[in-house]
């Protein structure tokens, strides 16, 4: 008689269950593309990191994570559990009185209470004392979610004290099953689907960050404009979204006060796809002006837990209103210089030229060079920034390094691929895989992390592989044997550091720039670390074409003035930095601020002119 | 014959004409050349042209035909063409021209060639040279078929004084066109007069401009007292502009204007690469700066490391001697 219950009620919520995820597993099925599975090693390593042991939920908050952790890992402990105690309750095999049975619950009895204190602890987080990330509406799902598992948990620890056969026992197991039963046909229309989802997609998270899908244009792919040309992992990433706003909490773009807001876009996806408004635009979806608000610096996908990408899903909507010719218009003149001078500034060759020639730069030749310069838009026609390229000449010059620079160079074609111009990138990367392959450098050694990324991997995908590595790397790597001698001379300094975002980020170099600070200066200088900073820097604001945004969005603070004051705030006199488009940025900022005295600096420059300073042994 | 038709708005004939006439004339080799004159009340438009050397002035003069619109030149014109039996019709290549002269060639199926900037052969087998893919590229284009052939110039390609005047003026006469004013579908509104700004830098020979170095809004007066001695608009980089110190009118930058002025004075201005770009045409550049190592001074013809709070005043005083 209860069996029969119990398959009744079995059948009914599992039924449910199944449905509403069968419900978004065709969703995701009917999203047009296939999910890429390079670098199986790589994924299998993530997965183990992020799923497994949970390592970035708990670095990015502790003592949160930790108890969430606690809470993840009892639950695939009490998979075999709460699979034994099914089986006996449809009838099909009793092994609840076997000893390995006995010995198993035994062991799950700290798993129990590690789950039961962080799922209390995390309840009382959410319900008392309201961190802004969880939002402002109170959500009762999530609260009955976290009284179902600590109604799991206590049940499953009142077993021990009850007789199986007793009403209280039986009431006990009852309420256990009838729990879990419940729990299942919940978590589908909740984000509690993560539980199923997230190890999927983390394992199908691509393995680089922002990872951006050349378009093919001979099957005339134009980027995503309505909701149904949104691909498989953006549709499984939708569904994947646990809501704890980690995305949201590191947008540069949010902590300046402007609409965008990275869960907005995944949940507004989630949105969209249940609805089955298949053929809503993305920028009516969206909205366009918040589209346009994205610097592209990766720390949403970069803190998600769950593995979403927001990158591809943002530049996938701009691809899709640039080719409709909805730009802002303040990409319009970029594009143009791009086009017609292939430089973001519209500045003629003859300026590279007079920089090469005044640096006695020469032409790379494979022969003669160990390796090859990649002056970029700014080394080759940004004064600031060529005083930066000197430094490194010279650094180069006193170690001995052979380099020689390309004739000709146009735009890696990032600020073109960022904003949604694929056509644009396209030429200019297809011009300068040309122009590299034909010169045949080994290595590529470049200032600009920007050049980086889009050298490095984005020019991957058309078949280019080339090492490049950010001058930082490559001067710590000459450095490393340096050893100085005498204490430095000079005035004491406070310095800071602002790491780039494709350079702490996305390319995860942080320690060489701080190799590189510390080496030469002994104790005249005391190095303060900003808020945000290594691999989560809050962005400078320049990136996604914003660069060149002329008006100012209400409401909302520039980014560069909120990075700017958070750089003042280390209390240092001279911040350093370690790309062109970070100095333009910061020192805009700097002449917007009320008058201050930091003194901005690139890092070639700091480390040149302490390493002059300094006899070498 | 060589047909030039000119231009005109609100009684002011436009300078492109006279390039047309140059064109013709070239075009014309010795033959004859005539101008038709469109529109209502053309009189003392047709006594202007007349002035060159050309054999006569035609008028099609009907009330119909003002305001412009597509339909009445179009029918005006393929009249005029019918009677006159040109070789070929020369015209500017305005707006107006690109508003009607391709519905006029369609009308007469005839060769259209637009945007000439130089005539390379002349008599029965003509050769115009056009621009191709934004200039990337020059052709040579060869119009086929019956005459009439339809050629628009490009403005600036031929120089107006270069358009021969006659020893006296041309004969003025009237060619009759009768318009269907029923049939002429366009309904023009009144032309939009875009609000006028206080100030257009593009159009300024001298610029006067400010950056962060002016330190408070109320040291502005420092500057506007050289630009007044120096009749020079006054003009700003980004961060004033953005305190409100100075209209964003005024702004000189990449997400400002571009300028190309003869004199371009640049006070306490770094010279960072969003401002470079909308000044570095200009003809010369004066910076003063108190730091010597500024981009600016990389751009810059003549640069003074200095306080401009001293140098700007000298500068006046000597500007007033």
């Amino acid at each position: 008689m209860q069996t029969l219950a119990f398959w009744v009620l079995f059948v009914a919520f599992v039924g449910a269950f199944a449905a509403q995820v069968a419900t978004r597993v065709r969703l995701i099925a009917a999203a047009p593309g296939a999910f890429a599975l390079d670098d199986l090693g790589g994924r299998v390593q993530r997965f183990l990191i992020d799923v497994v042991f949970q390592v970035r939920t708990i670095r990015e908050r502790p003592v949160v994570g930790l108890a969430h952790a606690f809470v993840f890992w009892g639950f695939v402990a009490f998979a075999g559990y709460t699979t034994v105690e099914f089986l006996r309750g449809l009838g099909l095999v009793d092994l609840t009185e076997t000893r390995w049975f006995f010995a198993y619950r035994i062991i799950l009895v700290p798993f129990a209470s590690a789950v039961l204190a962080g799922i209390l602890f995390l309840l009382v987080r959410r319900a008392i004392f309201r961190p802004a990330t969880l939002g402002k509406t109170l959500s009762i799902e999530s609260i009955v979610i976290a009284l179902f598992i600590a109604t799991l948990m206590a049940t499953f620890l009142l077993a021990f004290n009850l007789e199986e056969a007793s009403l209280a026992g039986r009431m006990n197991w009852w309420a256990h099953m009838l729990v879990i039963l419940a729990f299942l046909a919940l978590i589908p229309a909740s984000k509690h689907l993560h539980l199923v989802l997230s190890p999927v997609t983390v394992f199908l998270k691509s393995p680089e960050l922002g990872r951006i899908p050349n378009l093919d244009f001979e099957k005339e792919e134009i980027g995503l404009e309505t909701v149904k040309d949104l691909p498989k992992k953006a549709a499984l990433d939708a569904f994947t979204c646990v809501e704890c706003g980690r995305c949201q909490v590191n947008c540069p773009a949010f902590g300046a006060g402007k609409e965008l807001n990275p869960k907005t876009i995944i949940l507004q996806t989630q949105e969209a796809l249940l609805a089955g408004e298949r053929d809503r635009k993305l920028g009516d979806l969206y909205s366009e002006k918040v589209l346009w608000q994205c610097t592209t610096c990766g720390a949403c996908e970069n803190q998600c837990p769950v593995g979403i990408e927001h990158t591809p899903i943002i530049i996938g909507a701009r691809r899709g209103l640039v080719s409709n010719g909805e730009a802002p218009e303040y990409l319009g003149s970029m594009y143009n210089n791009l086009e017609r001078r292939r430089n973001i500034w519209g500045l003629g060759y003859d300026q590279r030229q007079k920089f090469v020639t005044s640096a006695a730069l020469e032409t790379f030749d494979p022969s003669r060079h160990d390796v090859l310069i990649w002056l970029g838009c700014a080394g080759a026609f940004e004064a600031d920034y060529q005083k930066s390229m000197r430094s490194l000449f010279d650094i180069l010059r006193a170690r001995n390094v052979r380099f020689g620079v390309l004739s000709k160079e146009q735009c890696t074609g990032d600020p073109a691929k960022r904003t949604g111009n694929e056509y644009m990138f396209q030429e200019l990367a297809t011009s300068n895989i040309d122009d590299l392959k034909a010169a045949g450098p080994k290595k590529i050694v470049t200032s600009c992390p920007h050049c980086v990324k889009t050298i490095g991997e984005d020019y991957r995908r058309f078949g280019y592989e080339v090492e490049i590595v950010h001058s930082s790397v490559f001067v710590a790597g000459l450095m490393r044997d340096v050893r100085p001698a005498s204490a430095p001379a000079g005035a004491h300094e406070t310095v800071t550091f602002h790491d780039p975002c494709y350079l702490g980020r996305y390319a995860g170099t942080v320690d060489e720039p701080r190799e590189l600070l510390t080496k030469f200066v002994g104790g005249s200088v005391d190095f303060k670390e900003p808020v945000r900073n290594r691999e989560n820097p809050f962005c400078c604001g320049a990136g996604g074409g914003l660069l060149f945004a002329d008006k100012e969005e209400e409401p909302g603070s520039r980014i560069s003035d909120v990075r700017f004051r958070q750089l003042q705030d280390t209390g240092a006199g001279t911040v350093v930095t370690a790309c062109p488009f970070c100095s333009i940025m910061l020192k805009g900022a700097q002449t917007s601020a009320p008058a201050n005295n930091v003194q901005f600096v690139d890092l070639m420059t700091f480390v040149n002119n302490r390493r002059r300073d300094v006899t070498i042994e | 014959m060589i047909l030039v038709v000119a231009e005109h708005r609100g009684g002011k004939l436009n300078r492109a004409t006279w390039e047309a006439i140059a064109a013709a004339q070239q075009l014309a080799a010795g033959q004859a050349v005539a101008i038709a004159v469109v529109g209502s009340n053309v009189g003392s438009i047709a006594a202007d042209v007349a002035a060159a050397q050309v054999q006569e002035v035609v008028t099609l003069d009907n009330a119909a035909l003002e305001p412009y619109t597509p339909d009445g030149f179009t029918a005006a014109l393929q009249q005029a063409i019918d009677q006159l039996k040109p070789a070929v019709v020369i015209l500017p290549h305005t707006y107006q021209t690109r508003d009607f002269a391709p519905k006029l060639a369609a009308r007469l199926d005839r060769a259209l060639v637009t945007d000439v900037t130089a005539i390379k052969a002349t008599g029965g087998s003509a050769i115009f040279v056009r621009p191709m893919f934004q200039g990337k590229l020059s052709a040579d284009v060869s119009p086929q078929g019956p005459a009439p052939h339809i050629v628009t110039v490009q403005i600036g390609s031929f120089r107006a004084d270069a358009a021969a005047k006659g020893a006296s003026p041309a004969p003025v006469r009237a060619l009759a066109v009768t318009i269907d004013s029923a049939a002429i579908r366009q309904k023009p509104e009144p032309p939009f007069q875009e609000a006028r700004q206080a100030v257009d830098l593009s159009q300024a020979e001298r610029i006067v401009s400010v950056g962060r170095g002016i330190k408070e809004a109320d040291k502005l007066p420092v500057a506007q007292g050289l630009a007044a001695a120096l009749h020079a608009e006054l003009a700003a980089s980004r961060p004033i502009c953005d305190a409100g110190w100075l209209p964003m009118e005024r702004q000189v930058g990449s997400s400002g204007q571009t300028v190309a002025p003869k004199l371009y004075l640049a006070l306490g201005i770094s010279g960072a690469i969003q401002h470079l770009v909308g000044m570095k045409g200009s003809q010369t550049i004066v910076a003063i700066n108190k730091d010597p190592d500024a981009p600016i001074f990389e751009v810059a013809d003549y640069g003074i490391v200095g306080d401009l709070f001293e140098i700007v005043p000298a500068m006046i005083e000597a500007l007033k001697a």
